[in-house]
């Protein structure tokens, strides 16, 4: 049945014709009628086309008689004549193609004519008379319309001018709405700072995975909001940090570590709200400090190798104390020291070690990278990247301090769950070269020794190849 | 490669690792590990300094290293 509608239909009125179909041709109707039961009646069809061997029953407009053909030798020869005597003739010739033709135009025009005339032929009387006039109404009122919209053009400029006259009333009622709007804002605006806060302590959070932290901190947030609020007054805080930091590592370490573990992270830095003021003195004198401390980074390193083996008590609490009170947010914000012994430092802050004494979630201590070290190496690269003569300032130093913690933190977790999951117990170099080539790090043309030689010096190159000779 | 005579603390970073993973690392593995810290402190003084001069800041802001943060601790999940 894959042949085109037009020879179906040509087909189909044959097959009706040779049926007898062929009596009332003055019946339009009964044309129209006969269509649709001669659709049907294709699937019927098939049998004749069988028969159809004979060139007469089989038209040339089928495809499939001239696949058929071929078939049979009757069918060849019958093809061979039809492809001599051209299509026009046998149409001609045979009867039935005349009656054929004569039928065929008056469906065809039927078929064109139907669709259109029936509707027309339907409502011939009675619908016109009312179409017209609905036409003439709508005309009228087209006209109608017209008239209309010249007065709406003069109206909006009046409105428009007697908005200039009486702009404040009409405005004003928008206003109100939005008043109402900003009654509800209101409701909600005294939270929304501490959302704010918290969304961004989230955005930590997530980075460290930890799901739970969130309702936590929501209760820890709304102490440190005002904490914080003060403490960011005091922008420079932060140098206070690094001092401390030289002498403890985890200053923030302080904060009341007594809540659950994770949140402790970010919390502690916002539960110590406390006092400002001395934190403001201390500030402004960072500030020196930070272009001093530029220079010297290899005193911090020694300072802060000193503080983590004291754990210096009595020099953080009372240094320590003050500036973290100070620093409430931001410090734990921007200023790194805090964040990175945050989450650890949960439990340690209940000990008031502070900075020195950070704990992991296993409750071990962890050790900040020496900010030394963290500044070498963001000098370094952030004078690779935008020139020789950028300089670090120590909030930013403080900010990649805790990124790095984050890192570490990261890094050791994944690393864990490697060794792990290939039954070690300890952290092995194939853990690594798995991390790094899951970090897009190493890859076919990068192994792990481009690299180290690209940025490691050559002892530590040296012990790396003896550990994992090349394969 | 202002690689001074020592780069970093050895002993430091496999403490780090040991108290975040609670689990030791073999001799060497923290010398690799510090390869990849130095990668991700590539990436984020990188990613930072960008950021600071779209924004039109002379120097790395504290700011622009904390919004930075994030992307590039992502991007070093294993």
């Amino acid at each position: 049945m894959s042949d085109t509608p037009n020879p179906r239909s040509r087909r189909s009125a044959r097959d009706s014709e040779g049926s007898g179909a062929s009596t009332p041709a003055g019946d339009t109707t009964l044309t129209r009628l006969q269509r649709l039961p001669i659709h049907t009646r294709h699937p019927s069809t098939p049998s004749r086309l069988a028969v159809s061997a004979t060139p007469r029953s089989t038209s040339r407009y089928t495809p499939r008689n001239r696949g058929a053909a071929p078939s049979t030798p009757y069918g060849l020869r019958a093809m061979q004549r039809r492809a001599a005597n051209t299509p026009g003739r046998d149409r001609r010739k045979s009867g039935r193609g005349q009656r054929e033709t004569v039928f065929d135009v008056l469906r065809n025009l039927s078929k064109a004519l139907a669709p259109n005339s029936q509707p027309i032929r339907s409502s011939p009387q009675p619908p016109p008379e009312p179409e017209p006039e609905s036409e003439i109404d709508e005309i009228d009122e087209l006209d109608n319309e017209p008239a209309l919209e010249r007065p709406r053009l003069s109206l909006p400029l009046d409105e428009v001018e007697e908005d200039d006259d009486e702009g404040s009333p009409e405005i004003r009622p928008p206003r109100m709405s939005l008043a109402l709007e900003d009654e509800d804002m209101t409701h909600t605006s005294v939270e929304y700072p501490r959302r704010a806060t918290f969304d961004r302590d989230r955005g930590r959070l997530s980075m460290m995975s930890y799901g739970a932290r969130l309702s936590e901190n929501f209760g820890d947030a709304t102490g440190f909001e005002d904490g914080s609020e003060d403490g960011d007054a005091t922008g420079m805080v932060l140098d206070e940090d690094d001092r401390q930091d030289e002498t403890i590592i985890s200053q923030n370490a302080f904060d009341r570590g007594g809540d659950t573990e994770d949140l402790g992270r970010f919390n502690f830095d916002f539960n110590f709200p406390s006092p400002v003021g001395p934190a403001e003195d201390l500030d402004q004198d960072g500030p020196l400090n930070d272009d001093e401390g530029f220079e010297l980074p290899p005193v911090n390193l020694g300072l802060n190798a000193g503080p983590e083996s004291d754990y210096s008590d009595d020099g953080d609490a009372t240094g320590g104390f003050g500036l973290e009170l100070n620093l409430p947010d931001r410090v734990s914000m921007s200023e790194s020291p805090g964040l990175v012994g945050g989450g650890l430092r949960d439990e340690d802050t209940v000990i008031q070690g502070s900075k020195q004494k950070k704990l992991s979630r296993h409750g071990i201590p962890v050790p900040n990278m020496p900010a030394g070290v963290v500044r070498k190496l963001a000098t370094r690269f952030a004078r690779a990247r935008s020139g020789p003569k950028t300089k670090i300032s120590k909030t930013t130093l403080a900010a990649i301090e805790q990124a790095s913690s984050w890192y570490f933190e990261q890094v050791s977790e994944d690393l864990a769950a490697y060794s792990k999951h290939a039954g070690r117990k300890t952290i092995d170099e194939t853990d690594v070269t798995a991390l790094m080539r899951r970090q897009r790090h190493l890859n076919n043309t990068t192994t792990v020794f481009s690299l180290a030689q690209k940025h490691l010096p050559k002892e530590l190159l040296q012990d790396m190849r003896l550990a994992m000779p090349p394969r | 490669m202002a690689a001074t005579q020592k780069l970093y603390p050895r002993a430091t970073v496999k403490r780090i690792v040991k108290a975040q993973a609670n689990r030791n690392s073999s001799k060497n593995a923290d010398i690799l590990i510090f390869l990849d810290y130095m990668l991700f402190m590539q990436e984020l003084m990188r990613e930072a300094s960008i950021r600071s001069r779209k924004a039109g800041e002379k120097h790395i802001s504290p700011n622009s290293v904390r919004k930075v943060t994030e992307k590039t601790l992502r991007k070093f999940k294993g």
